[in-house]
């Protein structure tokens, strides 16, 4: 596991905020059984006032605020773990989706760290957070910018179910402690390598 | 000599910016976790509130930050009021229904809703009478609690 680099000015403003990287083999296009039975007993097991109070946990409030404050509505738009838990309410599970997204979504439900999945094969590690010249804030390699961070729309440079080497990236909030990413990513390589 | 003064101007102006960044982080943060504990409070209803700025991730200027903490001071205010002002439908709901349960025949036009009084389901409280039109014509009232549709609106 690597701790990934933070822009010095972006470190300065928030000291806590941490990125952590892992790398995993992806040995098949489908998620195992029990990945798929994980995902649905963790569904099964959510409802709307559990939905509703985990914007107010600890982690999931970490992210909030710094969505504020860094100048998204967490409102319009929903920080990863509460954006999943709507998921599951408006569709009734988790469907699988693919042994990548499955592995991303069961290390999200079950630690609230979202967890990001790139080609290894297409970037350069290591990675970090970067800031562009009119201060957007970028998840990149060692040479060029790999995507906005938190934005919706995804990037040339994530995983696909045909990849077969995945680098994980875990985006820590400030607030949010080091063995949470940690966790995060032993749970995506391990959905993701079948160990 | 002026050289040296002018740098110590600018770097107490540079300290003075990160103090004040520092300051409006944190008082943005205390705020965004009261306008999240009142917009939990107000589940299952939802607060209708003056949209606050939003856009992509990015560092924000100082200016920036100082609207956005102006914004939540707001809209913290703002579904607090509404959070006062539901709580006082609901007490007139539950007076109405306090009335109605001691007197159902004066009350036989008024219907109460179970959302109206804050409590989950979709029932209405209402007069009817005893024994049907048996009960009309002798002034035999009661109070129903019907299960109401699921489908209705």
């Amino acid at each position: 596991m690597q701790r990934g680099w933070i822009a010095p000015r972006l470190a300065a403003e928030f000291p806590e905020l941490q990125l952590a990287t892992l790398r995993a083999q992806c040995i098949s296009v489908d998620s195992e059984l029990g990945v798929s039975e994980r995902l649905a007993l963790l569904a099964s097991r959510f409802n709307g006032r559990q939905a509703i109070a985990l914007r107010e946990a600890p982690i999931a409030s970490a992210y909030r605020t710094f969505f504020r404050q860094i100048g998204i509505d967490p409102e319009q738009q929903r920080p990863p773990a509460e954006q999943a838990a709507v998921e599951r309410l408006l569709s009734g599970g988790n469907p699988p989706q693919g042994r990548v997204a499955d592995a991303l979504l069961l290390a999200l439900l079950e630690t609230s760290v979202p967890v990001y999945g790139f080609d290894a094969e297409l970037v350069t590690e290591p990675l970090g957070i970067d800031l562009s010249p009119s201060g957007s804030l970028l998840l990149a390699d060692s040479e060029r910018p790999l995507w906005h961070l938190f934005a919706p729309a995804g990037s040339d440079f994530f995983a696909v179910p045909k990849s077969r080497q995945v680098l994980l990236a875990a985006v820590g909030a400030p607030g949010v402690p080091g063995l949470a990413l940690d966790e995060a990513l032993w749970l995506a390589q391990s959905a993701l390598s079948g160990s | 000599m002026a050289a040296l003064l002018i740098d110590q101007e600018v770097g107490v102006a540079a300290l003075d910016e990160r103090a004040a960044r520092r300051s409006l982080l944190l008082q943005v943060a205390g705020l965004e976790r009261a306008l999240s504990r009142n917009q939990s409070e107000a589940f299952p209803d939802q607060l209708q509130l003056t949209p606050l700025p939003s856009g992509a991730a990015r560092l924000q200027d100082l200016e920036r930050l100082e609207l956005l903490r102006d914004a939540l001071v707001g809209a913290v205010a703002e579904s607090r009021a509404a959070l006062i002002e539901r709580q006082e439908r609901r007490d007139s709901a539950q007076e109405r229904l306090e009335e109605l349960l001691l007197d159902p025949r004066s009350n036989r036009r008024v219907r109460i809703t179970q959302r109206e009084l804050g409590v989950g389901g979709c029932g209405v409280w209402s007069a009817v009478p005893r024994l049907g039109p048996m009960g009309r014509l002798m002034g035999w009232w009661r109070v129903k609690l019907s299960s109401g549709c699921p489908l209705a609106t």
